[in-house]
């Protein structure tokens, strides 16, 4: 996970807590979505970035998870052809992993 | 309209694995943060050779000795299953060894930045002396002379003064920095720049070989690589292409620097397009060469993976586009894609701006397009490095859209992608992959009819030069030429009008200025010039004079290769006339006449019925589908308005105009003639000859017709041709327009539309109508006066209300007119001066003949009655109208005999 963006995250828990946040991804692969889902709820497994042994505990959600959340017309919109496009299956599976119970 | 062509593409890979060491910023920047790094020790072992480079499936297929589709079968990963018997030279291009590269940068050094030892410049210039495509490089004499003691070459990379050449490891020579402290004239960055320009100039030499183009036809080079040139003062100041052009010998063009990171290439297409479109430049060449910085960009990635380092040549292109040749792909400049500033970043808003939009906009399904040529990088270079297989991304997101957009059945998802795409095979060179590597390919499988339709995409990240976070994208299509093809020139949505040139009276310059203009005016006609000369920039049938002109505009109209045509003189039969369209001064106004040559039937008051029908058809063909009709003031206008009226109230959609005038009513003034009030002003041939040349050169002092688009196009039931009228006196802007006019009634299917208006009128009971105004000619019938009360009396409606007189009898014989033969309907009575003999109805023609001579001076009235008698005196001849009036038309053999006859029996 980006270096900076892992710096945000952090910046991001520590003032609102980890009760009420939760990560939404939007990357193309399931490898690298499981890779930030891991680095954000156990801490960075690469040990490079600002999460290397922070265990922030947040629940990363891929955006083709929170499809009936979204206004019908904005995701067919904004998201529906990247949904066909990508694996959509594996990355769901991937990043359900990294949530825990 | 012609669009540019792709007249030839070249490509060039050069081998530069010592580049990926010393220059690729992946390892200089590991050097520099991380000496002592286990991947920069590593990196060696897996550098390729150069017959494994040229053997590597994808470097064929970019040099043209394969089509992408071979990629397909050959098994992944390409670099384990090698092309035998591969070669350097490629059907588009080459794959240089680095030892030679190095002679071209030294070549392209002007300023004695390059050093090199001794043996080795020796041994590259015998090389590149015998080189086919640089082999008369001027500069390859700086090789000849100033060898660097290779000790000089040394201190001066390790002082940092210069930038190494390293070769097979030694170093061989190096290139000095160009200013003691200007960083945009640092070793680094002149090396960079050498190179790129070196790469691009070996490229723009293969271009000129392998198509033949001489180097003294370029006029303009466009350079779109990713590197700057200039000092501390203006970096990135340019001028790279004519720096290019000048190794190559292009010593008749100029040139400038495109820029748009991996989208430059395609940005720099539209442009080369677009400047030969213009006529500004005829031959234009787009170029650049590779960049050094970017080699071994994923190379930690490809050796953690155990990979060689894949990213070992520098990429290179070069794109001739010139004016149409009726043979090569055509560059459809009339819809290029592109990112607007205000498209939005989601992928989805980024495919619809740069594919499905312009695609729209030129009406081509998406479907329609055989395949997409968009970000070509090879997969075996990213796919390790993380970033998955580009082109395949790109398919799969065009094909997606598709769906989403119903083009497309989502369970044929996969069969389109497969269908639309090609494998990967350009080096990531930034701007190389973009689009540009499939041109060869695609210029080569539309002339062979395998392709015919492709977008080529460039897309760039524009977010890298850190000043805005925006994303680009362009597009263009590439089509096969129709090469004339009726079917084809409406598929591409430009229709050609053909102008006759000869007859008119302010000479063939004025026609032709005209011409010029109506291209200039109406990007949707292309004017053929059918004559003896004609400017750039108009296409030319050649014609040695009037008769010739006619012949062949007569020809090509009917081959389809001419969808309309503009002339000075035509002979329409009797039932087609023409519908001119004028200025009304007034308002400005545009309003048709109706009509202005020809005779929609002998009878004037018939006539004028036709032409309102006509000219509705017309209108509707020029796009206004409720046009409002008035019937000018003349004899018989009531007689029209009848029954228009009568038609209107059967079922026909008929909208009335209304006069300006205090009384109204659908009886035109002269004031609504000026007023311009009714969208179609119905009269007789011979009033709305009199009112187009008095409405067109009026201002002009009289001689010469200025305003309004002339006496329009010859139309009537079965006429399938449009062929568009103008007089002898009408002038540049009047040609013009009638260019325009003609265009218009040719993509509205005219004839379509008329069969169709007269269809609907016939449905209200037009034949009735028609009769009715025919009326019985009887002997008791006044033949003169009922004619003659007309003009002589009011102008009012009182005079127009005058007893339905048979309409023969108020042509302008009238005086003379004979009383016909009882019911003998349409056709007029003999001529008395014929002898008062009833002649007969019926006669056989003779067998046709090819009628080009005009007999002129029959009366309208016995037109047909002296057809006939030529008939029997065994005469081909038809009856029709020309510019001033009825004729005869006769074969050339036959005119004498023809006079004779038609004098004996005192026609004439």
């Amino acid at each position: 996970m980006d270096l900076e963006n892992q710096a945000r995250v952090k910046a991001l828990a520590e003032q609102y807590g980890s009760d009420d946040l939760i990560v939404i991804l939007g990357g193309a692969e399931a490898e690298s979505c499981g890779l930030t889902a891991e680095t954000v709820s156990a801490g960075d497994p690469t040990f490079a970035g600002p999460l290397a042994g922070v265990p922030l505990g947040l629940k990363a959600y891929h955006i083709f998870e929170l499809k009936d959340e979204i206004d019908p017309g904005i995701y067919d919109e904004q998201i529906a052809m990247m949904e066909m496009v990508m694996d959509a299956d594996a990355i769901k599976g991937e990043v359900t992993t990294y949530r825990g119970a | 309209m012609r669009f540019p062509v792709i007249k030839g593409a070249a490509y060039a890979l050069i081998h530069a694995n010592d580049m990926v060491l010393h220059q690729g910023s992946t390892q200089t920047s590991e050097a520099r943060l991380n000496p002592g790094s286990e991947y920069l020790k590593a990196l060696p072992a897996h550098l390729r050779s150069f017959q494994e480079v040229v053997a590597y499936p994808p470097n064929q297929v970019y040099i043209g000795n394969l089509r992408p589709a071979a990629l397909k079968a050959i098994p992944r990963p390409w670099r384990e299953n090698p092309v035998s018997g591969a070669g350097r030279e490629g059907k588009f291009g080459e794959i240089m060894p680095l030892d030679e590269f190095y002679g071209l940068v030294k070549a392209a050094d002007m300023f004695d930045l390059v050093l090199m030892e001794g043996n080795y410049q020796k041994a590259t210039a015998a090389k590149l002396a015998t080189h086919s495509a640089v082999a008369d490089w001027k500069t390859l004499a700086a090789l000849e002379k100033g060898y660097a003691p290779p000790e000089r070459i040394r201190e001066l990379v390790a002082g940092g003064q210069a930038e190494p050449m390293y070769l097979a490891g030694q170093l061989i020579g190096c290139v000095r920095k160009a200013h003691d402290f200007d960083a945009a004239l640092s070793e680094h960055v002149m090396f960079e720049n050498l190179v790129s320009k070196a790469s691009a100039a070996f490229c723009l030499s293969l271009l000129l070989r392998k198509t033949g183009l001489p180097a003294t036809a370029v006029e303009y080079i466009i350079e779109c690589s990713e590197e700057a040139c200039g000092d501390m003062n203006q970096r990135g100041g340019g001028n790279f292409a004519k720096a290019i052009g000048e190794l190559c010998g292009c010593v008749n063009a100029t040139g400038s620097d495109t820029r748009g990171f991996c989208a430059g290439p395609v940005h720099a297409l539209v442009e080369a397009a677009a400047l030969v479109r213009a006529g500004v430049y005829r031959d234009v060449v787009v170029v650049a060469g590779g960049a050094s910085a970017k080699l071994g960009m994923n190379g930690k990635d490809h050796v953690r993976k155990g990979l060689p380092i894949l990213e070992d040549t520098l990429g290179a292109f070069a794109v001739h586009i010139g004016a149409d040749d009726g043979l090569s792909p055509i560059l459809r400049i009339d819809i290029v894609g592109r990112h607007r500033i205000g498209s939005g970043a989601a992928p989805q808003a980024v495919m619809r701006a740069i594919v499905t939009d312009p695609l729209d906009q030129g009406g081509i399904p998406l479907a329609d397009v055989d395949c997409f040529s968009a970000e070509l990088q090879n997969p075996e270079i990213t796919e390790p490095a993380g970033a998955g297989d580009v082109p395949l991304s790109n398919y799969k997101m065009i094909a997606a859209l598709g769906v989403t957009r119903k083009d497309f059945a989502r369970e044929d998802l996969a069969k389109v992608v497969e269908r639309i795409g090609m494998p990967g095979f350009a080096p990531t060179q930034g701007h190389i992959p973009s689009g540009v590597p499939f041109l060869g390919h695609c210029r080569e499988m539309m002339l062979e009819g395998l392709l015919r339709r492709v977008m080529v995409i460039g897309k760039g990240s524009l977010f890298l030069g850190r000043l805005t976070n925006l994303f680009d994208g362009v597009s263009l299509v590439v089509e096969k030429n129709p090469g004339g093809g009726p079917e084809d020139q409406a598929r591409v949505g430009r229709t050609r009008v053909g102008l006759t040139l000869a007859g008119s009276e302010h000479g063939e310059a004025e026609m032709l200025r005209g011409a010029l203009l109506a291209q200039e005016r109406d990007p949707a006609v292309e004017v053929v010039a059918i004559g003896r000369a004609a400017p750039p920039g108009l296409a030319l049938v050649e014609a040695a004079d009037a008769e010739a002109a006619r012949e062949k505009m007569e020809s090509m109209l009917a081959s389809g290769e001419l969808d309309a045509a503009v002339t000075m003189h035509y002979s329409f039969p009797i039932g087609v006339s023409t519908v001119g369209r004028v200025i009304a001064p007034a308002l400005g106004r545009g309003m048709y006449i109706a009509n202005t040559t020809g005779a929609s039937d002998t009878s004037r008051i018939r006539a004028m019925l036709k032409n309102a029908i006509t000219a509705i058809a017309v209108a509707k063909a020029c796009g206004n589908e409720t046009p409002s009709v008035g019937i000018l003031n003349v004899e018989g206008a009531r007689q029209v308005e009848r029954a228009l009226t009568d038609l209107r109230d059967h079922g026909y959609p008929i909208r009335f105009a209304a006069s300006g005038r205090a009384d109204g009513g659908a009886v035109m003034r002269g004031n609504d003639l000026l007023r311009g009030g009714p969208d179609i002003m119905v009269t007789d041939s011979l009033t709305g000859n009199v009112i187009v040349k008095l409405l067109s050169a009026f201002t002009a002092g009289g001689d010469r017709e200025t305003l309004g688009d002339g006496y329009g196009p010859g139309a009537g039931e079965g006429c399938e041709r449009i062929i568009n009228i103008i007089s002898r006196a009408s002038g540049a802007p009047v040609v013009a327009g009638a260019l325009s006019y003609a265009g218009a009634c040719a993509r509205g299917d005219l004839p379509g539309r008329v069969a169709g208006e007269f269809a609907l009128a016939r449905k209200a009971g037009l034949d009735k109508a028609l009769a009715e105004l025919a009326g019985p000619v009887g002997p008791a019938a006044p033949a003169g006066p009922a004619e003659l009360a007309g003009p002589a009396g009011s102008v009012g409606p009182a005079g127009a209300s005058a007893p339905s007189e048979p309409a023969e009898l108020a042509g302008p014989a009238g005086a003379s007119a004979p009383p016909g033969p009882a019911g003998a309907g349409a056709l007029a009575a003999p001529a008395q001066a014929a002898g008062g003999e009833r002649k007969e109805q019926t006669a056989t023609p003779p067998p046709p003949k090819a009628v080009s001579e005009e007999l002129t001076g029959v009366d309208i009235l016995v037109l047909e009655d002296a057809e006939r008698a030529l008939w029997r005196a065994g005469i081909y001849a038809t009856a029709g109208m020309g510019c001033t009036g009825p004729v005869i038309l006769v074969a050339a053999a036959d005119k004498e005999k023809a006079i004779a006859a038609l004098k004996t029996a005192r026609f004439l």
